[in-house]
């Protein structure tokens, strides 16, 4: 038993990483009822902009650039993982005026812009920054590793779950325990009460999406210094977040983040006897999954099935 | 779903006058495609996707089933066709079949697992397969030859018994390969227009209706995909050929997803011949955009948003649509003529 620790412990620590990546999807998906492919890449383009930022040529005139690189690291990097996110969600808002020509269209209708979305976003990336990979910076504090139990485990590793959970829990105090929650969950109970209580529909729809971009920004920094840097991370997070949605039932908060640590431990302990083929176990996962479960293992029923 | 089922006199013939101009102005492909430019390499690629996507729009449009992962029955095609040259037989015909059944033995198989659901649901079930599918091609390294893929495929030669062609020739397999586009493309049309395909979009339409008119739908949800495997195998066993190797690429998610947007582009879900606009404007697109800059995909990721946004039923919708608006706009003419006459004009 002891022998599987290392590696139960890593699957959590993964499975904790997945429900953040898939946290912005989820919310996309269970308020808007809208799949944003372009999570992936808003991930990605979060990551890269925490980089750029935290490199040691920021875009900024030279006299900022100065007082800012005269900042301590871990300032600097708190203030990254405020300003980037942000930064990003204005690309979020750019697709959220695009995708509202598709609202109360079929649902394949946001899922292929937000396709062509997240094509472009690579692409520009690719323009950019290269093909080249990255490293992003993170302070003394939480990079390096620590002795326990006769094994090395990485600091960063554990700093990221902890503020996975975090995070996690916040997202799920504002959709449960806010007024803005209970608006945005109403909207997408009935949008046509909404509406007609006087709430003003297109605004919280994008007040959503760029939450939802600000959640996946934020998870690209915060994954970046694990998974490394390149264009491809976004198809990389994209599909496990959607696997985790679908696994745990559209509409579903707890069955994501059930799911999200049920992938992360079923990867976790499947590379500890065949690395391989480690991926593999999630979409086996997900297929003995939906074979029997229509909505998933906690799935609601909505437009995204018809 | 935008639904516009044709009830032309076409419907009923075997072969319709456009697939005649079509296959006559494919035929000429060869004598003039090297002096725009081009070259008959691109003509082979372009009449093999266009039979891979129309059997994947038998899924996608007429049966309105969204499968993102149809890469995957691509290329377990070109797999086949590869071993079952090296392993089995070298004869062109038993390879090609190997190709289709090992593909729709596949396709049977995911229905199993898929056929009972509906939308994201379905849609992800047939993500997870091909990455299942593609995961088992890149790591069966003594199989598939892994990431460097199956190498040293062969064209055979196309034996009737009496008479053999040598096909090892681009322009002698370009005709070879629109022989079995021409096939193809008959096969599915009849397919599309018979009681079978019309239960198909029947039931894109609503399975509830089509249930309770007592057909099983499972049945032809299961049956259709499995079609659509096959006929994209046999496309992949073509691609086989034509590449002369077998690659893990093309079952990737990336280019399930091109299959996608070239049948979307097109104008898969209103018309039969979407799909093949669709291969024929991405390919030609990657080969001219691609020619003058690096980022052709950016370009073309803008084209494919603007299409979503403005033009959802793809290029042959807008093409019918200007053609309807345009015989609206002379009947309108010929009806303000008539009235002008009528009323003693000029007034």
């Amino acid at each position: 038993m002891f022998d599987l620790l290392p590696h139960l412990l890593n699957g959590l620590t993964l499975g904790l990483l997945f429900a953040l990546i898939a946290l912005g999807f989820m919310l996309i998906v269970g308020l808007m009822e809208q799949i944003n492919l372009a999570h992936g890449s808003l991930f990605a383009l979060g990551a890269y902009v925490a980089m750029q930022m935290m490199g040691s040529r920021p875009p900024l005139p030279a006299e900022m650039a100065k007082a800012w690189l005269a900042l301590p690291l871990g300032w600097r990097y708190a203030a990254t993982l405020v300003i980037a996110p942000i930064v990003v969600s204005f690309v979020g808002m750019l697709i959220e005026f695009c995708m509202r020509r598709t609202y109360g269209k079929d649902p394949l209708y946001g899922l292929l812009l937000t396709f062509g979305a997240a094509m472009v976003i690579e692409e520009l990336i690719r323009l950019v920054w290269g093909t080249r990979d990255y490293v992003l910076q993170v302070p003394q504090a939480v990079s390096g590793g620590f002795l326990f139990g006769e094994l090395i485990w990485s600091t960063y590793r554990f700093y990221a779950a902890g503020i996975a959970a975090a995070i996690i829990g916040l997202v799920w105090l504002l959709i449960e325990k806010t007024s803005f929650g209970a608006t945005v969950k109403a909207g997408a109970h009935d949008s046509e009460i909404v509406r007609a209580l006087g709430i003003n529909l297109s605004r919280l729809r994008l007040l959503v999406f760029v939450f939802g971009t600000i959640l996946a920004a934020l998870a690209g920094i915060i994954v970046a210094p694990i998974w490394g840097i390149r264009p491809h991370m976004g198809v990389d997070a994209v599909i496990p977040a959607f696997l985790v949605i679908v696994l745990g039932g559209v509409g579903s908060f707890w069955g994501a983040v059930a799911a999200g640590l049920l992938v992360g431990l079923c990867v976790g302990l499947s590379g500890a006897y065949a690395s391989e083929w480690s991926l593999l176990s999630m979409y086996i996962l997900l297929v003995a999954v939906v074979t029997f479960r229509a909505r998933g293992l906690w799935g609601k029923k909505s437009v995204l099935e018809a | 779903m935008i639904a516009a089922p044709t009830n032309s006199p076409d419907a009923a013939r075997l072969v319709t006058p456009t697939m005649l101009v079509l296959w006559l102005v494919l035929a000429t492909v060869p004598l003039w495609i090297a002096r725009i430019g081009l070259y008959p390499y691109l003509g082979i690629e372009i009449l093999i996707w266009s039979l891979y996507a129309l059997a994947f729009n038998l899924v996608l449009g007429t049966a309105g089933l969204p499968s993102f992962g149809h890469g995957a029955y691509f290329g377990i095609g070109a797999y086949a066709f590869g071993l079952c040259q090296f392993d089995l037989v070298a004869n062109l015909w038993i390879c090609l079949a190997a190709a289709s059944v090992i593909a729709g033995l596949a396709g049977a198989f995911v229905a199993l697992f898929i056929s009972h659901r509906r939308g994201i649901y379905y849609a992800f079930m047939t993500i997870a397969f091909g990455q299942i599918f593609w995961t088992l091609a890149i790591k069966s390294h003594r199989i598939t030859g892994g990431e460097d893929g199956l190498l040293k495929i062969a064209r055979l030669p196309a034996n009737f018994g009496f008479v053999s062609f040598d096909l090892t020739d681009n322009v002698a397999f370009y005709y070879f390969v629109l022989a079995m586009f021409a096939i193809g493309v008959a096969g599915l049309w009849r397919l599309v227009n018979s009681p079978y395909g019309r239960i198909v979009a029947a039931i894109r339409q609503s399975e509830t209706r089509a249930a309770h008119l007592g057909y099983n739908v499972w049945l032809y949800k299961a049956s259709v995909f499995t079609l659509s495997a096959a006929i994209s195998g046999f496309a992949g066993g073509l691609f086989a050929m034509a590449q002369l190797a077998a690659f893990p690429d093309v079952m990737s998610l990336h280019q399930s997803g091109y299959v996608v947007m070239m049948t979307l582009v097109g104008g898969g879900l209103v018309s039969f011949w979407g799909p093949v606009i669709g291969v024929f404007v991405f390919l030609t697109a990657r080969d001219v955009i691609g020619a003058l800059t690096n980022a052709w995909m950016l370009y073309f990721g803008l084209l494919f948003i603007a299409i979503v946004l403005f033009r959802p039923e793809g290029i042959a919708g807008a093409i019918s649509a200007m053609l309807q608006q345009h015989s609206l706009s002379a009947l309108r003419a010929r009806g303000n003529s008539a009235m002008r006459l009528l009323l003693g004009g000029g007034r």
